[in-house]
């Protein structure tokens, strides 16, 4: 009778250690390239969001080169992801730890996307070189509809080039910032092409994002159910965004 | 007045540093990237940034001979051409029916049918896809160029649904009272009405497709006769990645077809792209 039970128990303890500690290392799998995705967009969106404004402000007070400063600004966008992240990981491989080695930075001397706790801005830096010249544009296109008369009167009543870009500037600026905005939210989510190219996930998962993870999961592991439930998650978050920015824009926030 | 004016100069010289430091971030990858792919491996790895001592167009010679590079670009331009012209027939006569009978109930299902595609981002339906494609037998360019036509039918739709709607729709009805036939009004009137919106969507959909590594990876990876270009320059990092001088040969000949329409249309390319990431 006890034996019986005692091995019952047993079978019960085997089923239970084998169905919920996967369940439990993927979850964290999971917790862990979501907090992954979450950390990559938010540095992604402050990088972007304020890189093109400051390109965009100067870039649109620009009097000579303007028409070529701009279009070299575009260039990025011209070159596919993985072009970009190929060559830059030639260049962190090659470049970076000279440059690191000359300045005598400790933390540049090694390749950035070998280490745990520097590869996901790494990876960050490299979109980010890329993503910035579609929201520079629109910017631009967003300063321009700002009458000169406002500055002009701003001036007169003593404010400084900071207040200016506080009250006149900013103000009018608004509802393209939240375009851009809700745009990189969704590049940052969605990333792929850069982190695949560039680690495919690694140092120990430091860069897996949740593209990468659902990747992995359905053509490495082959655990076809999971990358489903992890994509329908990411679903959730993707189209929250997408509903704000079809609200946003059909309002006609952008012009 | 005299503090405003030393505000001015030190926001003048601020903004030029930060242009110029921009322009060097931009062009610097770029250029090592060009001079590198002039020189042979020794060369490279005595001096990474000097320019090149000659003009050695080995790594080209190589690339052009051993490589398929040919056949790539071949694959990569012929999967981007006719997705296009498919994508090209397919979303303005689509969204002209949906826009012009939008009070009936099988066009508005169709339309909100369409739009919820642009909810869902290609890294959720990568694994039900690919699953479909190959029960289907179509992980060859066939079934990659339909799912081209199917992922920017949702975008395009939208697009042009709208831009559409706005257009008075007298111009229209006075053509079918001097007896043009709908396709009739649709060639002569509408097309040349939307002419603006499918500048946008080629540009936008060549770009996308012309660069685009996830879904051929998932379609194509299984031969390599069948590559793009995005798929043969990662796949260049594991074959020859001992050989980077090479690498950077490739990656140059990948970035320039793009490079140079760039250069040729870049006013309308910037304009295009712009219109449609703000409003898709």
């Amino acid at each position: 009778m006890k034996g019986t039970n005692r091995k019952k128990m047993s079978g019960r303890m085997t089923f239970f250690l084998f169905t919920l500690i996967p369940v439990v290392l993927y979850t964290f799998f999971y917790v862990v390239s979501v907090i992954n995705g979450v950390c990559y967009s938010i540095m992604l969106v402050i990088g972007v969001i304020v890189t093109s404004l400051i390109l965009a402000i100067s870039l649109n007070s620009l009097k000579i080169f303007k028409t070529l400063t701009k279009s070299i600004y575009f260039v990025p966008a011209m070159i596919g992801g993985v072009t970009i992240a190929l060559i830059w990981d030639q260049l962190y491989y090659r470049v970076i730890p000279v440059i690191g080695k000359a300045l005598g930075i400790g933390w540049l001397s090694n390749s950035l996307l070998m280490t745990g706790k520097t590869a996901l801005p790494a990876v960050v830096f490299v979109q980010l070189w890329q993503a910035v010249a579609m929201p520079t544009v629109i910017f631009i296109a967003g300063l321009q509809q700002i009458p000169d008369e406002q500055y002009e009167s701003a001036k007169i009543d003593g404010a400084t080039a900071f207040q200016r870009f506080r009250y006149v500037t900013f103000p009018y600026l608004l509802p393209t910032v939240t375009v851009n905005l809700v745009l990189t939210i969704k590049q940052g989510f969605t990333s792929f092409d850069f982190p695949y190219a560039l680690t495919g996930g690694g140092p120990v998962r430091a860069t897996e994002v949740i593209g990468i993870l659902i990747y992995n999961d359905a053509f490495k592991n082959m655990r076809f159910s999971l990358a489903n439930a992890e994509a329908c998650v990411l679903f959730v978050i993707v189209a929250l965004f997408s509903l704000t920015q079809l609200k946003l824009t059909s309002k006609g926030g952008t012009d | 007045m005299k503090k405003a004016g030393k505000d001015e100069r030190i926001w003048l010289v601020l903004r030029n540093i930060i242009l110029l430091c921009g322009l060097i971030l931009i062009l610097f990858p770029l250029w090592l990237v060009l001079i590198n792919s002039f020189k042979s491996l020794e060369e490279a790895g005595k001096n990474f940034f000097a320019l090149p001592s000659k003009l050695n167009f080995d790594n080209y010679v190589e690339l052009f001979t051993n490589s398929n590079y040919w056949i790539f670009l071949r694959n990569s331009f012929k999967i981007t051409v006719i997705s296009i012209i498919l994508i090209l027939i397919l979303v303005p006569s689509v969204s002209y029916s949906i826009a012009r009978n939008f009070n009936k109930k099988y066009y508005k299902t169709i339309y909100y049918y369409l739009l919820m595609g642009l909810f869902i981002p290609s890294q959720v339906v990568l694994l039900p896809v690919t699953k479909m494609m190959s029960k289907l037998n179509m992980l060859n360019h066939a079934g990659l160029i339909i799912l081209y036509a199917a992922f920017s039918l949702t975008q395009g739709v939208f697009l042009f649904v709208n831009y559409i709607r706005g257009l008075p729709y007298e111009i229209e009805e006075s053509a079918q009272i001097d007896g043009c036939s709908v396709f009739q009004t649709y060639v002569k009137i509408v097309l040349p009405l939307v002419k603006l919106m499918i500048s946008t969507l080629l540009i936008m959909d060549t770009l996308w497709i012309w660069n685009d590594f996830m879904l051929p990876l998932l379609i194509l990876n299984r031969s390599q006769s069948i590559w793009t270009l995005p798929l043969f320059q990662y796949n260049f990092k594991t074959e020859y990645s001992f050989n980077y001088t090479m690498a950077f040969t490739a990656y140059l000949l990948a970035m320039l077809p793009m490079l140079i329409i760039y250069c040729m249309g870049q006013k309308y390319i910037v304009k295009g792209l712009t219109a449609g990431s703000v409003k898709g």
